[in-house]
C-alpha cells in the first residue's frame, strides 16, 4: 500500500462515516479500518528518516 | 590499399611514406559529417589552391585543422572574422606530405545564434509533432515520493536550493543525488546517462536542476537525446533548468516545469506539517462519524424501546373503551332512564304492581321515581 492510496481511503471513510448513512455494523468497521489506514499513514510519516546519498558514493560502495 | 613493408627478419617497418599512405587511405574510408567550432588563423592567398584554417572548440579549446578548396571557398563569400563559428562539412584527411591530420572541408556554413534559435525551433516542431510535450503525457507527481533523485551539476546552487527547499518543507525526505556535466558537450550525455542511473536505482520523481546560464550554457538542455530521455523516463521529471525566461526544450517534455530549483524542490514533496495536520483532521472525522453512527443508532434504539413499553398501556386503554361502550349499551337498558323520563314504579311488598287489582285500598306500597320515591297508602283502586 502506498501513502497516497492510503491517506485517499481515509478520507473517503472518513467523508462515508461523516454522511451518517452507514448502518452500524459497516460504520464500525469502517472505523477500524480508518483507524488501521490512519496507523500506517502516521508510521510512515513517523519512521521515516531524512536521507541525502551521492548516487556515485552509492555506486562505489555497491562495488565489492 | 596495400601498404608494402620491409621485413627485418620478424620485424614489419614502413616507411614513413607508406605509413601516411596507409593512414590516409583508412581515414578516407570515414563518413562526412558536420563539425562545429569557431574559426582562428584563416589563412588564404591567391597562390594557394586551398585555404586553411582552425576549428577552435569553445567549451575545451580542442583545435582542428580545416582545409577548403579555395574557389569553393571564395564562392561562399561569408567573410569570416576571428571567433565565427561555423559548421564545416567534411571528411578527416592526412596531408600525406606532411603527416599533418585535418578535417578536408566540402562545405561550410556560417552559425550564429540565429541559426541556433532556428536549429532549435526546429527540433521544437518536429518533437511537437511526436507528441512530446503534449498535456495528455504529463503526469502527477506522487504526494510522498519513497525517494527522490536529483540531477545536478557540481556548482553548490541548484542542488544547495533543492535540497534546502526540499528539507524545509519534508525534514524526512530520502534524495538521491546525481551529480554530472550540466553545461559543454558532454552534458547532454552525461544528464541522460545520470537520469537512467537513478532510475535504476529505483526513485519516485527526479529533478534536474541547473542554475542559470548563457543561452549557449543551457543548449545541452534542448539536445533531442536529453528531451527524449526526460519523456521517456519511467517516473514525473520536474525541470528547472536556467530562468523563468529561458525555455530549453526539456522544460517542455518534463511533467512539471519549475521556475528555479527551490520551487522545484517544493513541488516534489508535501508539506509535513500540513500533511500531518489533515491526517488528524481524518482521524478525528473518523471517531465523530463513527460516533455520529452511533448516536443515531442509540436513538432509534431507545424510540422502540418506548413504543414497547408503551404498549401495554395501549391495550388497556382500548379494553377500557370497549367496557365503557358497553356499560353505556348496558345503561340504555336498565329502567333508570325509563324512570327519568317520568315514569314510575310501585312495588307492594317485594312484588311490583302492574295492575290495579292487585292491591287492596288502605293498603301501603312503595313509590320509586327516577330520583328518590316515597311511600303512599291506596285510596282506590280502578
Amino acid at each position: 500500500m502506498i501513502f497516497e492510496e492510503a491517506q485517499r481511503e481515509l478520507e473517503q471513510i472518513v467523508q462515508r462515516l461523516e454522511s451518517g448513512e452507514a448502518p452500524l455494523d459497516e460504520a464500525l468497521k469502517l472505523w477500524e479500518r480508518g483507524e488501521e489506514l490512519y496507523r500506517f499513514c502516521k508510521e510512515r510519516l513517523d519512521t521515516a528518516e531524512g536521507k541525502i546519498e551521492e548516487l556515485a558514493s552509492r555506486a562505489e560502495a555497491a562495488k565489492p | 590499399m596495400k601498404v608494402e613493408a620491409i621485413e627485418y627478419g620478424d620485424r614489419k617497418v614502413y616507411s614513413v611514406g607508406a605509413f601516411n599512405r596507409g593512414v590516409s587511405s583508412w581515414l578516407q574510408r570515414l563518413p562526412t559529417v558536420w563539425v562545429e567550432g569557431e574559426v582562428t588563423e584563416l589563412r588564404r592567398s591567391d597562390r594557394w589552391a586551398s585555404v586553411f584554417f582552425t576549428l577552435k572548440d569553445p567549451q575545451d579549446g580542442s583545435c582542428l585543422g580545416v582545409s577548403m578548396a579555395r574557389g569553393q571557398f571564395d564562392a561562399l563569400r561569408l567573410e569570416l572574422a576571428d571567433g565565427d563559428r561555423v559548421h564545416a562539412y567534411g571528411r578527416p584527411e592526412l596531408f600525406e606530405a606532411r603527416g599533418e591530420f585535418r578535417l578536408r572541408a566540402l562545405s561550410l556554413e556560417r552559425f550564429g545564434l540565429g541559426d541556433h534559435l532556428a536549429a532549435l525551433e526546429r527540433l521544437k516542431t518536429k518533437l511537437a509533432a511526436e507528441g512530446l510535450f503534449a498535456a495528455e503525457r504529463k503526469r502527477p507527481l506522487p504526494l510522498l515520493p519513497a525517494r527522490i533523485g536529483l540531477v545536478t551539476g557540481n556548482d553548490a546552487a541548484a542542488k544547495r536550493d533543492v535540497l534546502t527547499a526540499v528539507t524545509t518543507r519534508f525534514p524526512p525526505a530520502n534524495v538521491l543525488v546525481a551529480e554530472t556535466y550540466v553545461q559543454g558537450p558532454r552534458a547532454a550525455g552525461a544528464v541522460v546517462e545520470a537520469l537512467r542511473a537513478l532510475c535504476r536505482e529505483g526513485v519516485d520523481v527526479v529533478v534536474v536542476a541547473r542554475g542559470g546560464g548563457s543561452f549557449e550554457d543551457l543548449l545541452p538542455f534542448s539536445d533531442e537525446r536529453l528531451v527524449r530521455a526526460i519523456a521517456d523516463c519511467p517516473v514525473p521529471v520536474v525541470s528547472a533548468v536556467g530562468h523563468e525566461q529561458d525555455t530549453p526544450l526539456c522544460d517542455l517534455a518534463a511533467d512539471v516545469r519549475a521556475s528555479t530549483p527551490s520551487v522545484a524542490g517544493r513541488l516534489v514533496v508535501p508539506d509535513l506539517a500540513q500533511l500531518l495536520e489533515r491526517l488528524d483532521r481524518s482521524r478525528a472525522g473518523l471517531e465523530r462519524g463513527t460516533r455520529r453512527s452511533l448516536d443515531r443508532e442509540r436513538r432509534r434504539l431507545g424510540g422502540t424501546h418506548e413504543r414497547l413499553g408503551r404498549a401495554p398501556r395501549l391495550l388497556l386503554e382500548r379494553r377500557r373503551a370497549k367496557l365503557e361502550q358497553s356499560a353505556g349499551r348496558l345503561r340504555a337498558l336498565s329502567p333508570k332512564a325509563t324512570l327519568e323520563r317520568g315514569y314510575a314504579i310501585v312495588r307492594a311488598g317485594e312484588q311490583i304492581v302492574r295492575s290495579g287489582g292487585s292491591v287492596e285500598p288502605g293498603e301501603l306500597v312503595d313509590v320509586e321515581l327516577g330520583e328518590g320515591g316515597f311511600g303512599a297508602r291506596v285510596e282506590e283502586t280502578r
